[in-house]
């Protein structure tokens, strides 16, 4: 069954232009000029029930707008979005009994108040009979560690108590759907890695569908199945995490370190960096355009970036082992993170469109591969 | 929904929000005290400087030191019971123009309900209490009296809390509207408290539609001394009219209302 459903929705945001100097400022009194920017310009998606989605894009791209459209905080210019089969924008009161919502920048809590006292308001905002409140309180005090912060008023907490305590008050109501915009933002290794596990509980347990947003990489690589990528306002992705993550292990980044400096060539391949044996003049490393030039230097250390649609992997690696002793020998997925900047660092959406499709085999992967493509064997 | 649980829903939900920000009050003990009886000790001031002026002059504009009294105590209640039930009144517009409404928005009770009980003023309990006490020392109280004087504090409070927060939802047209909703919040209270006639005739009609502390203080002030119980549902009607009013500005403005990113910004 369809929770969220999004049909073309569309924002634009009409604002007043400010002037410069007073003479304008006076003229913009009688007649102001507005600008029109276009937030969100048609998206559609869906997202099943039981779904943990991640909501990506670059700054400005959208996301937040997108999310007030489908809590019903904004009206949509154009298009549609039902929510558990409800129109957000017409029947926001209604839905907003079967949904959470928790924005990393901005405090549901009151700020004076210690969490308990925000989880009685809560219950009574949401009609949650007393005796069930408790219950369900207890239980989520247990599970998100709030014991000591119970009555603490909230402007105390740190960060990261707070953000523990929004997400266990969102889900106090036992919403169906929970809306998380940047819930780790601005917190710690640890204090992330647990958000990252209360939340992955609270879909297994709660079985709530978690829509999130976040610009961390690691929120989204163990939380997600599906990852709804938007830039400039438009999806350019809509996949499962697996096909993403897919692409990214198609290249494996290879690094070697040599016992004794060594001097190679590789058909095909060339180092993205390298550590040059002989210092003259050169220091340690340099980047993979200066070597160019020196190619056929001495070096003790090199790295690869492997299209595996390309290259085998075996292959460079006994062709590596031919050049004398290895010291240490590291091989790497491509981190998912320059897929995704890939896609972000587009300048249009049709561009970023083109950026997300996945790579084929013929193009080649990296601008260091100048063999043409195909599998090759190393010399 | 059923019409009942309705009721008793929103009724649950003033409730707790009411006694939880009391706790919260009563948390700050001290600062409570000092700033309800810093409240009342200013209202006094007050009062000795009208009763040394009426003395000298022998009454204003018909109004003996007692109706003066009777005056201040009841704008007195009615302004401390306005911001006491709704916090909200006077910030409604920075909320706005911060996104804060996002918060309302998201949540199952109506957003101008919520977001107008969702706080209280410490210091509105000063001048609440205030009121009662000069009212005890006026002459010729009576239960009678005490019943009417409390009839016109929730009606005048409704009044005041409607009037601030239409002037406050005005930043949904304008983009900021503290200048003129602070105006209007000082002219109403500093009207309410002289005797009406001592303004100009072309200009009191200002004080029954935009500024209404004729319903606030001036008419009150007729029925407590002729007891003239008539008027009391009149000015009923009238509050809730304006109540009425200010909820549809809301609405209406609450239709354009944008949300907004700020996490903190300086305005
Ligand atoms: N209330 C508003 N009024 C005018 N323009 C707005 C408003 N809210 C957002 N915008 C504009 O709409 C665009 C999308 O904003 P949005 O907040 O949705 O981005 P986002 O994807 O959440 O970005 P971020 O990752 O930085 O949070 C931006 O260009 C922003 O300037
Ligand atoms: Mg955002």
């Amino acid at each position: 069954m369809n929770v969220i459903e999004a049909e073309g929705l569309e924002k634009t945001f009409t604002t007043r232009v400010k002037p410069e100097g007073l003479k304008a400022s006076f003229a913009s009194l009688v007649k102001p000029r507005m600008r029109e920017v276009a937030a969100v310009k048609g998206v559609s998606f869906e997202v099943e029930s039981g779904e943990v989605l991640a909501f990506l894009g670059p700054n400005g791209a959208g996301k937040s707008t997108t999310i007030k459209m489908l809590t019903g905080i904004l009206a949509p210019s154009a298009g549609k979005a039902r929510v558990l089969g409800l129109d957000p924008a017409k029947e926001r009161l209604e839905l907003s009994r079967y949904i959470g919502a928790v924005f990393g920048q901005r405090s549901q809590l009151w700020f004076h108040l210690p969490p308990a006292d925000s989880f009685r308001l809560i219950g009574a905002i949401y009609e949650i009979d007393e005796s069930d409140r408790i219950w369900r309180q207890a239980e989520l005090v247990e599970r998100f560690g709030l014991a000591p912060y119970m009555d603490v008023p909230v402007r105390k907490l740190s960060l990261g108590e707070r953000i523990r305590c929004e997400i266990a008050a969102s889900l106090l109501p036992c919403p169906q759907v929970l809306f998380l915009d940047e819930p780790t933002i601005g917190l710690d290794v640890i204090a992330k890695r647990e958000i990252r596990l209360l939340l992955a509980e609270a879909a297994e347990v709660d079985d709530v569908t978690v829509f999130l947003t976040s610009h961390d990489i690691g929120d989204i690589e163990k939380l997600c199945k599906r990852a709804i990528i938007i830039h400039h306002g438009e999806v350019v992705v809509d996949e499962s995490m697996k096909d993403l993550r897919h692409r990214a292990l198609a290249r494996k980044l290879v690094g070697v370190k040599y016992a004794e400096p060594v001097r190679f060539q590789i058909d095909g391949l060339s180092p993205v960096k390298v550590k040059a044996a002989d210092v003259a003049g050169a220091a340690g490393i340099a980047g993979a355009a200066g070597v160019a030039g020196a190619g056929d230097g001495a070096w003790t250390a090199a790295s690869f970036e492997v299209d595996t649609r390309c290259h085998q992997l075996p292959d460079l690696i006994r062709a590596l082992a031919e050049k004398g002793e290895i010291l240490d020998l590291t091989v790497e997925d491509e981190p998912l993170e320059n897929i995704i900047a890939g896609i972000y660092g587009a300048q249009s959406g049709a561009e970023a469109a083109a950026a997300a499709r996945p790579r084929t085999a013929s193009a080649p992967a990296a601008p260091q591969t100048t063999a043409p493509a195909g599998e090759k064997a190393f010399s | 929904m059923n019409r009942n649980t309705w009721i008793s829903a929103y009724a649950r939900f003033l409730g707790t929000t009411f006694s939880v920000n009391l706790q919260a009050v009563m948390e700050y003990r001290v600062n409570f005290l000092i700033q309800a009886f810093g409240m009342m000790l200013n209202n006094a001031a007050f009062a000795l400087f009208w009763g040394v002026l009426i003395e000298r002059t022998g009454g204003i504009g018909g109004y003996g030191f007692s109706d003066i009294m009777f005056i201040w105590a009841l704008v007195s209640s009615s302004f401390g019971l306005a911001h006491i039930l709704f916090g909200n009144i006077r910030s409604l517009g920075r909320i706005v123009q911060k996104g804060e409404l996002d918060l309302y928005l998201l949540q199952p009770k109506d957003v101008f309900l919520n977001l107008l009980a969702s706080r209280t003023i410490v210091s509105a309990w000063g001048d609440f209490i205030y009121g009662f006490i000069v009212l005890c020392f006026l002459p010729g109280l009576s239960l009678g009296r005490l019943a009417i004087f409390s009839s016109f504090v929730c009606s005048g409070g409704l009044i005041f809390a409607a009037t601030f927060a239409a002037a406050e939802s005005l930043t949904f047209f304008m983009g900021n509207s503290s200048a003129i909703s602070s105006a209007i919040a000082e002219f109403m209270l500093s009207f309410s408290l002289y005797p009406e006639t001592v303004f100009d005739r072309g200009m009191r009609w200002v004080f029954y539609s935009i500024l209404p502390s004729g319903f606030i203080a001036f008419v009150p002030l007729a029925v407590f001394k002729g007891l003239n119980w008539a008027m009391m549902p009149l000015v009923w009607i009238v509050a809730l009219a304006y109540v009425a009013a200010s909820y549809s500005l809301f609405r209406l403005g609450l239709k354009r209302y944008e949300s907004g990113n700020q996490i903190g910004a300086r305005l």
